[in-house]
């Protein structure tokens, strides 16, 4: 139980220390964001109008201290604010357009990515040397140093493009409206598929290659012997005794990696026209928009943070080492 | 060791197999910047993404595979917009709704497709057509402005229209100056009265003739309605109630939205389509990609090879790119020596191809600048004897570096030329990373000025970044954009008069190069008092003359408007042999034009 607390105080203090920083880095870019917007329309408004537009943001030229303090207590409510480069319409209405396809695409690739990078990263360290093991983790680290961008755009010019087996764009189809049916739902899917696979194929590499190492360290350990000699069957030590205390450094990577879904993937989406976060957060940052900034910012962290205080919870029940101490 | 050979053999072949499908690839990059260079008179839409990375574009080669949707299915409501037309203007990942015609973020059409102004400005032709208001009129004394309303025009909500909503919307601008709008009227206007139900007369502070463009392009809204909004500036306007061809939004999800045709339009029979539809793309690949897909049959965006990857795949197809957007510029700080001295800023230009840049750079979608710096946008305006006179904007090598050379500016012993005080020319050339076109016009002036001389290196900042020196002129070269307008009054005023200067280190959104001419300043005062056409022509060309004689900026090309159509679902579309209008779907008021023209096939 004191260890819960610890960590849950700890995650506190990283909490406001990732809010402060949310609030000092967008202020230390050069420029503001009226006179970008308004730059943004090539001369198309009137010099004039950058007043208006100043005057419709309420910029208000309150010491820095004062502002924080007011961020602060608004973020403790969960109130963003008003996006700017998506004036009058409030963050979370803005974050709310992509949020949740963002998590349905990140949160896929992610699973299957991680549970069967895990599982061919066990196979591979218990059948060390076999054809299996020389094939899967090389070509996968070697399909994932490829750029992912250009990997996603082969994707969708040979498969979507050339070949159409797959729709070009979109969460689902531009001639279905969102509801529970089948023929949404298989629409989504189909969507689905290209964007996730390739965000599949890049990660992939990396889960099995973290499980096979550690793997491959555990399963030099003595109670390994001891599992075997004791006759116990060969899935039960692999999974069992084997995997089990693997898997502990993988699930400190999901964790992270969980909490960053929430950033969006910026690529992929980009290239497949997927609906989510990502191109938003690039939005914010080239617009100045620190309410979204900071509305997607403070997400972010705070996903982190989440996934990795459950991760902490989990360890817990994953080993009792950490009970102990 | 040699347990690993039959590995790396399989890198080898997958290797191989990756660099074929690489070879077939050919990405190309995509300005970006020319996703969105509306660059006319009034107001625009264009909030898409201007800084979006340019990731490369797959060049299409083969025959254009329509897209499967898997589970084309019809039950859904979306579905219902089958007939409407499917265009490419804005560009965004996801719609977040918003039709507020005061903010800068709304949705495509608002301006000038729902909401309507009081007179059209074409572009291309330079003339007014009469739209909500059917005439307008000049006290003698140039101060009182007075607009006659149309009959018979309703509101979409069945309610009539009148000179009180004309009224009532620009008090309303005036109330609340933190709505945003294309013009500045309020800084001239006294008053705006309704003074009977179909007659608004304008009162000015002063006589500013100019004004009546302005006043003319402000679109209108219902008093009806937006008297009950109690802060119009927060205002999402999510159902508007309007008097344009295209009222009712039918559709509303976040990667695709409908607009529906106003059931009460006051042009009989029109609009002949039943609405627009606009998916979401996230950048200029994913809507080209489409678009050469056949998917798209309106859109306003940079095409790469045009001819080549679009125009030969369906004979459909076509595009109109009218150089009438606004000239962009190399901008030298006129703040700093040896850029104070004309004659060295008219060496510069005279050093820098353009045709080159014009055909590299640019795809040749557009034509070298000349020296009155002003674009095909004023067509009676521009004076064609000034633009034959004006010799610096010709590459001359010899002549700029004798100028350079009388200038008392040396070449040093590594042909690069030093001030009198030995400081050698070496400067920045700043460019928004990203912006292709752009950064290749650069590049080439680099190796253009080497010629004579002057060492410049192309520097890439991120926009905000970018932005942020050209307002406040820290900066010694920069590459830029210009100011439009119905008359040439705005971009002579942003590139050289008094009223846009500001000291460096101060913002400043127009003459970034901080550059005064007094008689400029006295040409726009003149200007701006006479409602006499052919006495303006006069006093334009003067102020023609006064740009070509003191070269504040050294005009490059001027900006294409971009615009594509596909005639298969859908026809009259402005073409080059028909050009009724721009075309370009960035929220200039002469999109009506086009909206109320275009028909089913």
């Amino acid at each position: 139980m004191r260890y819960v607390l610890r960590r849950i105080g700890f995650y506190c203090v990283a909490a406001w220390a990732s809010l402060t920083l949310n609030f000092l880095m967008p202020r230390l870019m050069p420029g503001d964001p009226a006179s970008t917007i308004f730059a943004r329309y090539r001369g198309q408004l009137r010099p004039e109008q950058l007043e208006a537009m100043k005057e419709a943001f309420g910029f208000n030229d309150a010491p820095l201290i004062e502002q924080y303090f007011g961020y602060l207590s608004h973020a403790v409510r969960g109130d963003f604010g008003i996006s700017i480069s998506a004036f009058p319409s409030p963050v979370t209405t803005v974050i709310g357009s992509g949020l949740i396809w963002t998590l349905l695409i990140g949160i896929t690739a992610l699973v299957i990515s991680f549970v069967l990078g895990s599982m061919l990263g066990i196979i591979s360290a218990w059948k060390r040397g076999s054809k299996l093991d020389n094939i899967f983790p090389p070509l996968l680290i070697f399909l994932g140093s490829f750029p992912f961008f250009w990997l996603a755009m082969v994707a969708l010019y040979v498969l979507g493009f050339k070949a159409g087996w797959f729709p070009l764009r979109h969460a689902y189809s531009d001639r279905l409206t969102p509801a529970f049916t089948w023929p949404f739902i298989s629409s989504v899917i189909s969507h689905l598929i290209l964007p996730a696979l390739s965000i599949i194929l890049v990660s992939i590499g990396g889960w099995v290659l973290g499980m096979r190492n550690t793997m491959i360290n555990v399963l030099g350990e003595d109670y390994i012997t001891l599992a075997s000699a004791k006759g116990l069957s060969t899935r039960r030590v692999m999974f069992h005794y084997a995997a089990r205390n693997a898997l502990l450094p993988n699930m400190t990577a999901f964790g992270m990696a969980l909490g960053f879904v929430l950033g969006g993937q910026i690529i992929v989406e980009t290239v497949f026209s997927y609906p989510g976060l990502g191109y938003l957060l690039i939005r914010a940052v080239s617009n100045l928009d620190y309410p979204l900034m900071q509305g997607i910012f403070l997400m972010i962290t705070l996903a982190v943070l989440g996934a990795n205080l459950i991760v902490d919870l989990l360890y817990v029940r994953l080993d009792p080492r950490v009970r102990g101490s | 060791m040699f347990k690993r050979t039959p590995f790396f053999s399989l890198l080898m072949i997958m290797m191989l197999i990756l660099a074929a499908c690489g070879a077939a690839v050919t990405p190309t990059t995509a300005p970006s910047v020319a996703t969105e260079v509306p660059a006319v008179s009034g107001n625009t839409d264009a909030t898409a993404a201007p800084d979006a990375k340019p990731t490369a574009v797959p060049a299409v080669e083969a025959t254009a595979v329509p897209a499967v949707e898997p589970t084309a299915d019809t039950s859904g409501s979306a579905d219902a917009l089958k007939d409407y037309l499917t265009a490419s203007t804005e560009q965004q990942a996801t719609w977040v709704r918003n039709f507020n015609p005061f903010v800068t973020d709304r949705r495509f059409p608002t301006l000038y497709g729902i909401y309507e102004p009081l007179m059209v400005y074409n572009t291309i032709k330079g003339e007014i057509v009469p739209w909500l208001a059917t005439e307008y009129t000049w006290s003698d004394d140039n101060k009182i402005l007075t607009f006659t309303i149309r009959d018979g025009v309703l509101w979409s909500d069945g309610k009539p229209f009148s000179a009180k909503d004309v009224a009532y919307t620009w008090n309303l601008l005036k109330s609340n100056t933190a709505l945003v709008t294309g013009s500045s009227a309020w800084t001239y206007l006294d008053s705006v009265t309704a003074t009977d139900e179909k007659t608004v007369d304008f009162t000015f502070q002063k006589v500013f003739t100019p004004g009546v463009y302005d006043i003319m392009n402000q679109i209108i809204v219902p008093e009806h309605i937006w008297s009950t909004i109690e802060d119009p500036v927060k205002f999402t306007n999510e159902n508007p109630v309007a008097t344009g061809p295209f009222t009712e939004i039918t559709l509303f999800q976040n990667q695709i939205y409908g607009v529906g045709k106003n059931p009460n339009y006051w042009q009989a029979g029109k609009p002949y389509i039943a609405g627009m539809r606009f998916p979401a793309y996230p950048g200029n690949d994913q809507a080209n990609l489409a678009t050469i897909n056949g998917e798209n049959d309106w859109a306003g965006n940079f095409i790469p090879d045009i001819e080549k990857t679009f125009v030969a795949k369906d004979p459909n197809n076509g595009y109109f790119f009218p150089s009438a957007g606004g000239t962009v510029f190399l901008y030298l700080n006129t703040t700093k020596a040896p850029f104070d001295d004309v004659n060295v800023r008219k060496a510069i230009s005279q050093a820098i191809d353009r045709d080159q840049i014009v055909a590299v750079a640019m795809y040749d979608y557009t034509k070298p600048a000349d020296a009155t710096g002003l674009s095909d946008a004023y067509p009676s305006f521009k004076s064609q004897a000034i633009v034959d006179a004006g010799d610096w904007t010709t590459l001359d090598i010899e002549k700029a570096n004798a100028a350079l050379d009388a200038a008392g500016l040396t070449r040093g012993a590594d042909g690069i030329r030093t001030t009198t005080d030995g400081t050698p020319l070496k400067y920045d050339l700043n460019v928004v990373s990203g912006w292709s076109d752009w950064v290749s016009a650069c590049e080439i002036m680099s190796q253009n000025l080497k010629e004579v001389g002057i060492d410049v290196t192309v520097k890439t900042y991120d926009f905000s970044a970018w932005i942020d020196k050209v307002n406040k002129g820290e900066f010694d070269m920069s590459i830029g954009w210009s100011t439009g307008g119905a008359t040439p009054i705005n971009f002579y005023r942003g590139q050289m008069s008094s009223a846009t200067f500001k000291p460096v280190g101060e913002v400043a959104s127009e003459n970034w190069h901080r550059y005064v001419s007094k008689d400029m300043d006295a040409l726009i005062e003149e200007f701006s008092v006479t409602s006499d056409p052919s006495a303006q022509k006069a006093v334009a060309e003067k102020m023609q003359e006064a740009f070509a004689a003191e070269a504040p900026a050294v005009p490059l090309f001027p900006g294409p408007m971009w615009f594509e159509y596909n005639t298969t679902r859908f026809t009259g579309f402005p073409t080059k042999d028909d050009p009724y209008a721009s075309g370009s779907p960035f929220s200039t008021s002469d999109q009506l034009l086009l909206l109320t023209t275009v028909k089913p096939k």
